[in-house]
């Protein structure tokens, strides 16, 4: 499978110079398979690029919420394929006990906040709530389990036709409450089963070491615990996601080889970039 | 019984980790998941030395009886009622704890349930009285 990051910014989509390497649009991987299969893996402000590369031969696109929040569903309204006719767009998000998913994105698209209704648009839409086993999408098989971030929020597991895994946790706090981490076996691990020996691990490090502990409870993770996490995850490669907004390329930068170098990783680390392709 | 857990269970081992109270955690299987510190002082046992339990395991460990001492069958014990019932169960009861002392508690159980309703354990509190 091919991913690319099209969106790597968390929270507010974070434009201009200081921020033009990593990208200061908010959440969005794209996932395509050897057989056309087209995954979306959130639909912050980065998804209005990926969805012009989508040609007129696609005639299915499933768009996987991680969770609700703004900076993961503000572009789903500038996402072109929705405005086409011949195509089918499956949205999968997470349950909620009160409010079926389609009403909640409903809240976002319509007026005031958008002008176009979700049941104004010309696609097919068909909503999924997750986690619900799992399901088959073309050639990948997508896992999704509730994890540790505010409110009802999946990560996924996606394996590919050749056995190859890629995991997406790009808002994840698995160190909420501990005194330590990690101090307990990845089974006790928020993520841990989703992430556990991925071959890509595309993990939330909005946050350094300082800011965190300030932080606790806002649903994210300091790089240093993302470095934790992969390495008891067995991950063979981390991409680091979710910059905060206040990050700038040049801090970005200064702290990832602070980090690495405390760390000294067994795994490759690459510091998610806006643009930037994974072949997995 | 160190498969992965779900974000209930976690989640409830973490808040249980944090607190004074005394707290047993189960899993939908009714094995004995986790218990706090300030559980393991009434029961004399620490979790680092059992490991996780199952339903049959814990309940032989832990013997329970009512005030005229009469034995509590498993199924009869507060934890074992939340999961099966779906609902929070409280109950005064002796406790034997590993050194064979006998403990006057109260417990009150309470089932976790997700989203969808799916039942993924019960916690108890309780404390000696």
């Amino acid at each position: 499978m091919k991913c690319t990051l099209w969106g790597t910014r968390g929270s507010l989509a974070t434009p201009g110079p200081e921020t033009a390497r990593y990208g200061g649009n908010t959440s969005c991987v794209g996932v395509r398979g050897q057989d056309g299969a087209v995954l979306v893996l959130d639909a912050g402000t980065g998804i209005r690029g990926l969805g012009k590369t989508i040609d007129a031969s696609v005639r299915r696109v499933d768009i996987l919420l991680t969770h609700l929040h703004m900076d993961h569903i503000q572009g789903l309204g500038f996402f072109a394929p929705l405005y086409r006719r011949d195509v089918e767009i499956h949205i999968w998000g997470p349950v909620s006990s009160k409010v079926s998913l389609r009403e909640r994105l409903m809240r976002y698209l319509s007026p005031p906040l958008f002008p176009v209704s979700l049941r104004e648009l010309p696609c097919a839409i068909t909503l999924h709530e997750v986690p619900c086993g799992d399901v088959d999408i073309g050639e990948f098989r997508v896992s999704s389990a509730l994890v540790c971030h505010p409110g009802p929020t999946v990560g996924y597991r996606i394996t590919g036709a050749q056995g190859s895994v890629m995991t997406y946790l790009p808002d994840h706090e698995p160190a909420l409450g501990a005194l330590k981490f990690p101090s307990l076996p990845r089974a006790w691990t928020s993520g841990g089963s989703l992430a556990a020996s991925a071959d890509l691990l595309i993990h939330d490090s909005q946050f350094t070491a300082d800011e965190y502990p300030s932080h606790v409870g806002w649903g994210h993770s300091s790089l240093k615990d993302t470095l934790a996490f992969a390495a008891l995850a067995d991950v063979k490669h981390l991409v680091p996601f979710h910059h905060d907004p206040g990050h700038t390329d040049d801090d970005i930068d200064r702290l990832m080889n602070e980090a690495i170098a405390e760390a000294k990783p067994a795994y490759r680390v690459s510091p998610g970039r806006e643009g930037a392709t994974f072949q997995v | 019984m160190s498969t992965s857990k779900s974000i209930q269970l976690i989640l409830a081992r973490q808040l249980a980790s944090c607190i004074a109270t005394p707290i047993l955690l189960v899993d939908d299987q009714n094995a004995l998941v986790y218990y706090n510190e300030p559980a393991e002082a009434i029961i004399h046992q620490r979790f680092d030395e059992t490991g996780e339990m199952t339903a049959a395991e814990w309940t032989a460990r832990f013997a329970a009886v009512d005030d005229d001492r009469n034995p509590i069958p498993p199924d009869d014990r507060p934890m074992m009622r939340a999961l099966a019932e779906s609902c929070p169960v409280s109950q005064k009861l002796w406790l034997r704890s590993s050194n064979g002392e006998w403990r006057h508690v109260q417990i009150t159980a309470f089932p976790l349930i997700g989203e969808k309703g799916q039942l993924f354990g019960a916690m108890s509190i309780f404390w000696a009285i």
